[in-house]
């Protein structure tokens, strides 16, 4: 019979199924009075001829129920379960309510952090094909990600056989005025190609030729949607119209469609989606052999079937030849990255690792969820013990009790998307600025099918255990006993022991993560920093050249400015210098040449070059190793002084006096072209998370002026009290100038912390939420095995214990289960550690101090939760005792 | 109480089948007539007939009617469809050929 046949008999059944019972109630008693019949021909007396009858049919409501299972859909006894699992939770409420919410709390954590896992790792990037898209970078021992040099990538494109097309691209913001106000457009130069490497096409026009990067041929423009839109009403004549950027005239060429998005860069990066309003040609000027300067970033479309590694050693056999044929190439490889990787690499660990805390924090709510149905199946033994007796099948009544923990797990992952929906805007808010791909996390279908899936398996989880440990009770035993202490409880206890210790060990591992993290961070923040943020005011200052022309013109503005800042009343020092600790400053001097000294071949003398003014270390509160810091006489005419960092002492002139030594940047040098180091001052790294301090040196302001500086001020109280007198002491030199970026160098060090503290805060934030989850759980088992040995209790004060011993009986057995979750959770942690590694910093995985602290803490956590219990056991009146035996 | 061999399974819409090709039956009139046809050897359990009624009713292989007994009692009288007429030769064909091959299979089996 065809199955729509089937349904349609099957659906009528179901409309008439009030009739279907009575008719089959009728037939069942037909049956059973034929047969009751038949005994008494048989010589039975009536009455025993209706048991006999009834004996023979057996259990009639079974019969029924099973009839109607073979004419019924199979949804309806999932419906009967439903409503019953339904009735079982409203009856309960304060149950049903505590177990909702905890596995609400935890499912919305779990899928706030999987939709950022979606948003920034799951989904494809933004283009077609995109794992066929690499990222070029030069790459040697000492810069092991470096920008490409113009000629290089011209000589890239025309040689390689690895990529179906190769771009370049570097960061040049563009001013557009005309109509309405001036704007600062973000901007990137590109070569012919980037759109195509990218599998992007112009929704208007094109996009730039070879023609286009011929020096001259420039002033061409693409514009984003977005500026098309808002700046020039979506004019559909766009294209071919001249637009003032950096008061030039510009041709537009193209339009990009919206979702045009930014692949991300590496030097003065933009933020990954729509961030870029323009792009105009690259335009290659200058010498082609001059292979030195590198400001260019490589992007390029791997050709089909060609691997990276495939590609990468092309390059390099590439560039090899490049440094025959240029003076300026050797020593350098080429670094074929996948897109993909390149934006989210960094975070990919931190993202898995808080995925896997959070899955830690649902485990712990599934063992307490499994605790209280346990707790509660006990209490419904009898009920079970019934429902056996009447006839139910086992697999019947596990399905119902599994029914009763989907529905519950069910509700709690409704509510928990909901809970992630905020959450996710919490997190995204938390999130450090700049992180990749930040604007694609969201909540979305993907995410309501991972919450849906979760809290499926988390209902499974939870409820199978109860359900199976409910349906193997023996119903002779359970309606005899009535639901008092059997061997059943016996199992269950080491059961919702094993689930305690469990859920301590969770706890235990997400505590120890979190003290590592901590740990980490705070080292990052505290350890050997080589300067004290507290106190500290900075800004930035930038002298225009029109007004500014000679250096000496400089020098004299930020002389004046500091010696007139000095005097102020709450400023303790102040000075300036090129760049702010840990802002990932890295500008390098090479090549230069050291007295007395050879480099070896192919790796030149090189360090990170600074200018300070002589207060700027004082006031950045860097110390003094050795030598002095600058003075007012190290002007211009006084011979030439650089101060050095340890970094660069030990490594140019390890076990050596440093001060005195000289290095110059003359190829033939004079005497007067000599710098002779006159300090040197302890190492500050570029970022907190960089392993080491690189080779520096400073050079006097006033003897190397630069327009653009730092200030910074050491104040004797709150910094933010100075913040006017800076913007006064400025316009009285000068009232043109714009004070900027004025901040704390307490925030500016926050911001660079950023990422390890986004981790820490989440993973702490899951452990407290673990150890509060943890503590419910082990009270709840104490206190259920308080009140079922209260009997036991009440004898022992009857029989003249002190209430001292009861508390220390209840109390030992809630050490022994916490000592054991601990012991777990620490022998877990240090396996897992390893994954954390390269999370920490300064931090051993194996920290003794955090294993300690956080396993007495959990110890001490899972007594004082148990202290409750333990007084009650203490307070069991005997007369109360012995009655409910 | 002396155990009676089991049904064999799946046998049992078969026989019910069977049994009507005879007269249309009630119930307990098909329970009774294999128990007698079978000489007390087999017992339909009523857990097991009323279920398997309900099924073949829904495939269309029997049809169901409302009637009055010989002791002018209302009861369900089912008949034999030609839908499942159809089915038990179907049915009856497929037993056949899964008896013949035991018994092929006992008969090496005693020859060994």
């Amino acid at each position: 019979m065809e199955p729509l046949n089937l349904f349609l008999k099957k659906l009528r059944l179901l409309v008439t199924r009030k009739r279907f019972g009575s008719e089959l109630d009728e037939e069942m008693a037909f049956h059973r009075d034929q047969a009751e019949r038949e005994f008494i021909d048989g010589g039975m007396t009536a009455e025993a001829a209706k048991h006999a009858a009834m004996r023979q049919f057996g259990n009639s409501t079974r019969v029924k129920e099973k009839s109607h299972e073979a004419v019924g859909f199979s949804f309806e006894s999932v419906w009967q379960d439903l409503r019953y699992a339904a009735r079982q939770l409203a009856s309960n409420p304060g149950f049903t309510a505590v177990i909702t919410l905890t596995l609400a709390l935890s499912i919305g954590a779990n899928s706030a952090i999987f939709s950022v896992i979606e948003g920034v790792l799951l989904k494809p990037l933004p283009y077609p094909h995109s794992e066929q898209i690499v990222r070029l970078f030069l790459t040697s021992a000492e810069y092991p990600k470096f920008p490409l040099n113009p000629f290089d990538f011209l000589d890239f494109r025309a040689r390689n056989k690895s990529f179906a097309s190769m771009a370049a691209f570097t960061r040049d913001d563009m001013q557009l005025s005309g109509s309405g106000e001036p704007v600062q457009l973000s901007g990137f130069g590109i070569t012919s190609g980037y759109f195509r490497v990218l599998g992007l096409k112009p929704q208007l026009g094109r996009e730039f030729d070879f023609n286009a990067e011929i020096p001259g041929n420039g002033q061409q423009v693409i514009l984003s949607n977005r500026l098309w839109r808002t700046r020039f009403e979506g004019a559909a004549d766009i294209v071919g119209r001249k637009i003032t950027l950096n008061m030039k005239p510009y041709t537009v060429i193209g339009v990009m469609p919206e979702g045009t998005e930014h692949p991300g860069n590496d030097y003065h990066s933009l933020p990954y989606g729509e961030s870029v309003d323009v792009w105009w040609p690259f335009e290659f000027e200058g010498n082609s052999s001059q292979r030195g300067s590198h400001y260019i970033e490589g992007v390029a479309r791997l050709k089909d079937g060609v691997q990276p590694a495939q590609a990468n050693a092309e390059m390099n056999a590439m560039m090899a030849q490049l440094g025959r044929e240029h003076e300026g190439d050797t020593g350098w490889n080429v670094l074929v990255i996948p897109l993909y990787r390149e934006v989210v690499g960094a975070n990919q660990r931190m993202l898995w690792v808080l995925l896997g805390a959070v899955g830690m924090v649902l485990l712990i709510a599934c063992a307490n969820a499994a605790n209280l149905l346990l707790a509660r199946a006990a209490a419904r033994q009898r009920e079970v013990a019934v429902r056996l007796a009447l006839g139910a099948p086992r697999r019947r009544l596990v399905r119902q009790m599994l029914t009763e923990s989907l529905l519950i797990s069910l509700l709690g992952g409704g509510l928990g998307a909901a809970l992630a929906e905020g959450g996710v805007r919490a997190l995204v808010a938390l999130l450090p600025a700049g992180f990749p791909r930040a604007h694609d996390i969201h909540v979305n279908a993907l995410v309501f099918a991972f919450t849906f899936l979760v809290s499926i398996a988390t209902g499974v989880l939870f409820g199978l255990a109860p359900a199976l440990q409910a349906s193997r009770i023996d119903p002779k035993r359970g309606l005899y006993e009535g639901g008092r202490s059997s061997t059943g409880s016996a199992r269950q206890g080491r059961l919702r022991n094993a689930l305690v210790i469990s859920e301590v060990s969770l706890a235990c591992v997400l505590l120890i993560g979190a003290g590592l993290m901590l740990r980490s961070f705070l080292n990052q923040l505290h350890l050997n920093a080589g300067f004290k943020k507290d106190h500290v005011l900075t800004a930035s200052l930038s002298l225009p050249q029109a007004v500014y022309k000679k250096d000496t013109d400089i020098a004299r503005f930020y002389d004046r400015l500091m010696a007139n800042l000095s005097t102020l009343p709450g400023v303790e020092s102040a000075g300036a210098g090129s760049d702010l600790p840990w802002t990932g400053y890295d500008e390098n001097a090479g090549g230069f040449t050291i007295e007395g000294k050879k480099a070896p071949p192919h790796q030149e003398f090189h360090a990170r070059y600074h200018m300070a003014t002589p207060d700027y270390f004082r006031a950045l509160g860097t110390p003094l190793v050795r030598g002095r810091f600058f003075t007012e006489a190290d002007k211009d005419g006084a011979p030439y002084v650089v101060i050095v960092n340890q970094a660069m002492a030990v490594r140019y002139w390890p076990n050596e006096v440093v001060i005195g030594k000289r290095f110059t940047f003359a190829d033939a040098p004079k005497e007067k072209d000599w710098f002779t180091i006159v300090g040197v001052v302890a190492d500050v790294k570029d970022k907190p998370s960089s392993p080491g301090a690189e080779p520096a040196f400073w050079w006097s302001h006033l003897q190397q002026p630069s327009r653009d500086m730092l200030v910074v001020i050491r104040a004797s109280s709150d910094p933010r009290l100075l913040v006017d007198s800076l913007r006064d002491q400025v316009r009285r030199l000068d009232p043109s100038l714009a004070v900027a970026d004025i901040r704390l160098m307490d925030q500016v060090a926050d911001e660079s912390i950023a990422t390890p503290r986004f981790s820490f805060f989440l993973v702490g934030l899951f452990a407290g939420l673990a150890i509060v989850l943890a503590a419910i759980g082990t009270y709840g088992v104490i206190s259920y095995s308080v009140s079922q040995r209260i009997p036991e209790f009440g004898l022992r004060l009857a029989l003249g214990a002190p209430p001292g011993d009861v508390l220390r009986l209840v109390l030992a057995q809630a050490a022994q289960l916490a000592i054991t979750g601990a012991v777990a959770g620490v022998i877990v942690a240090l396996g897992l550690a390893r994954v954390l590694r390269s999370l920490m910093y300064n931090v051993s995985p194996a920290d003794p101090l955090t294993f300690t602290a956080v396993g007495l803490g959990v110890v001490a956590i899972a007594l004082i939760a148990c202290y409750l219990p333990a007084r009650r056991a203490t307070r069991t009146s005997p007369m109360i005792a012995l009655r409910t035996e | 109480m002396a155990k009676k061999p089991d049904l064999l399974p799946g046998t049992l819409d078969m026989l019910i089948l069977k049994t009507l090709t005879r007269a249309p039956l009630h119930g307990y009139g098909i329970a009774l007539s294999i128990k007698r046809l079978s000489d007390d050897v087999l017992t339909v359990e009523e857990g097991s007939l009323y279920p398997a009624l309900q099924r073949l009713l829904l495939q269309g292989w029997v049809k169901a009617e409302w009637k009055m007994t010989e002791t002018n009692r209302r009861a369900r009288f089912y008949t034999l469809t030609a839908a499942g007429r159809k089915q038990l030769g179907v049915e009856l064909s497929q037993f056949e050929q899964m008896i013949a091959a035991i018994g092929r299979v006992l008969q090496d089996a005693q020859e060994a």
